[in-house]
């Protein structure tokens, strides 16, 4: 039954391009592209409870291997974007080195000190990312067709987003995805259920960096210009935002917050100035008073089912009811 | 496919702090342990040490002779030890199902054509390993609980749930720290016909350390305890029962 209501919400966003405006269009674009950025901020601190504040920088990462390759090199979209994927992983590889030796304010202060030294690399290394004048980016190109313009580049953003939320659905409903909450529990706990916490962490990183990357390309082929500027820590503080207010730890708390927190600047154009002020606040009002989110107070009144990281479990234990009720 | 625990002169040192010293224990395939001492006499440091998660500075832990003092923590699972923790340690967030299968990890081997390629789920790893959980959860009659979450549990079937959660890993030696810690009598009760099911059935040996002595002394096969983190008795409950030093040591002077 779950899986029907998925199709027909997404057979329903086929027509968005038809109902919305252009300048809606790409803020839906934004949204969905930040959901990604969010969903590997999701996975490594709401799934498997890590710190860190390098996930702008894996951001940044993907959206400039993204425009650089493609502008640049004029390699083709389908193969820069998993390359975007890739080179952020590769990052977020590095980054856990340090992260499985430091914890707390060590780990903190490390990963935004990358944060800034990826930041930096994209402002002084001219000679490859153009600095501060930044890198404009071409319609998304899949073949020989160019999917010119918001409503069309729709398309290559949704079936991305797409494929990503269903790949780290498998990923958390899978020893993987669990052994992430074993270690946000506690380490003792993991180790002793027969857990590599090093290895788990590193893969986590890892997969965190690549959505986060994917995120990045999206973001880039969706606003197609792009600047250092864009990836520092008010981008860290937005994205930290959209993951504590949609909801830590849960897949669909990443698309609430990021579609929720592209919408509202919108909202607020005329109080522009209060816009960071507001973010700070709602940030503190939910980590006290809703620390799970929109989406964990949703759960708690029955409107959205409870996220159950084993694959099948609800399905197996109907067939078990059934059958103990026909015999 | 039986196993045994062999533990030999094991010393742990905390800096200048021997917290267990010269320790010698042995469980036989089946065999259900008690490990008794006052507060502070190594206990659940000696369960650590056999978990892997503090080094030993002297002495051997050998299964089957096979010596576990190199292997980190989580490569012992796979060696058939599983254990429970004092302070519950379940995800209460989360299914009671979740955090079983959590118990499963080593068993389960998802290679990325189960993650992304297997599109049956019924043909799922997940899903054909859940028989297996459900078979645990029946015994511990926790079936019906299997997706509720642990934070609605009450405490007795908390801690049934972290039992289930180091049997579903099929588990030659089960530590326990502390089963009956918190449980009313009729819990303790039902605490002691679950571990006589569980051992008398399976060949499963047991190491079970343990204040409620009631538990101890009617469940064990054979009592070791632990006083200054070194073992000074070991035998059947009614030699220990008897064992002056043990009464000293454990009970205080006061003959009971």
């Amino acid at each position: 039954m779950r899986p029907a209501i998925v199709i027909f919400l997404l057979l329903l966003l086929l027509f968005a391009p038809f109902v919305l405006d252009a300048y809606t269009q790409y803020l839906v674009n934004l949204a969905l592209s930040y959901s990604l950025v969010c969903l590997g901020l999701n996975l490594l601190l709401g799934y498997a409870g890590q710190f860190s504040f390098a996930n702008a920088a894996f951001m940044g990462i993907g959206a400039y291997t993204y425009a650089l390759l493609t502008s640049r090199l004029g390699v083709p979209s389908l193969v820069a974007l998993p390359a975007a994927g890739m080179a952020a992983t590769a990052l977020g590889m590095v980054v856990a080195g340090p992260a499985l030796r430091l914890s707390t304010v060590y780990l903190a202060m490390t990963s935004l000190a990358f944060a800034e030294l990826v930041q930096w690399t994209f402002i002084h290394w001219s000679a490859v990312t153009l600095g501060t004048d930044g890198v404009r980016v071409r319609w998304p190109a899949v073949g020989s067709y160019v999917a010119q313009g918001d409503k069309n580049t729709f398309y290559v953003v949704l079936v991305v987003v797409a494929i990503s939320y269903w790949s780290a659905l498998r990923i958390v409903r899978s020893k993987l995805g669990r052994a992430f909450l074993a270690i946000r529990q506690g380490e003792t706990l993991a180790r002793c259920s027969g857990i590599d916490v090093e290895r788990t962490k590193t893969i986590a990183y890892a997969i965190s960096a690549f959505y986060a990357g994917i995120g990045g390309a999206l973001f880039a082929l969706t606003i197609r210009f792009i600047v250092p500027d864009g990836f520092g820590l008010v981008q860290l503080v937005l994205q930290f935002s959209m993951v504590l207010i949609g909801g830590l730890g849960s897949l669909l708390g990443g698309l609430v917050g990021s579609l929720l927190l592209t919408v509202m600047p919108e909202l607020l154009r005329n109080v522009e100035a209060y816009q960071e002020m507001l973010y700070g606040v709602l940030l503190v009002l939910f980590v006290i008073f809703m620390p799970r989110g929109i989406v964990g107070l949703l759960g708690r009144l029955g409107l959205v089912p409870q996220e159950i990281l084993v694959r099948g479990a609800v399905a197996y234990f109907d067939a078990r009811r059934r059958k103990h009720s026909g015999l | 496919m039986a196993q045994r625990l062999s533990i030999e002169g094991v010393s742990v040192d905390f800096g200048g702090l021997k917290a267990v010293h010269d320790a010698s224990l042995e469980i036989a395939p089946g065999e259900i342990v008690g490990l008794i001492g006052p507060n502070g006499a190594g206990k659940t440091t000696l369960f650590n040490a056999i978990s892997g998660l503090v080094p030993v500075s002297s002495g051997q832990i050998l299964i089957d002779d096979v010596s576990l003092s190199d292997r980190p923590a989580h490569e012992r699972s796979k060696f058939g030890i599983a254990r429970t923790f004092q302070a519950v340690q379940l995800i209460q967030d989360s299914s009671v199902i979740e955090n079983i299968m959590i118990g499963m990890h080593s068993r389960l081997d998802h290679g990325l054509f189960d993650l992304f390629g297997q599109f049956r789920t019924s043909r799922s790893q997940d899903y054909v390993a859940q028989k297996r959980a459900y078979e645990v959860l029946e015994r511990l009659s926790l079936g019906d609980l299997a997706l509720t979450r642990v934070s609605s549990l009450d405490f007795g079937q908390q801690r049934r749930v972290e039992i289930a959660r180091a049997l579903v890993s099929e588990p030659r030696l089960l530590l326990l720290d502390e089963p009956a810690a918190g449980l009313g009598p009729d819990e303790v009760e039902d605490l002691e016909a679950l571990l006589v099911l569980l051992t008398r059935k399976s060949g499963l040996s047991m190491l079970i350390v343990e204040h409620v002595l009631s538990l101890v002394f009617k469940l064990c096969d054979r009592i070791v305890v632990l006083d200054n983190g070194s073992v000074i008795a070991t035998g059947l409950p009614a030699e220990i029962a008897d064992n002056a030093e043990v009464r000293r040591a454990y009970l205080g002077d006061v003959a009971c």
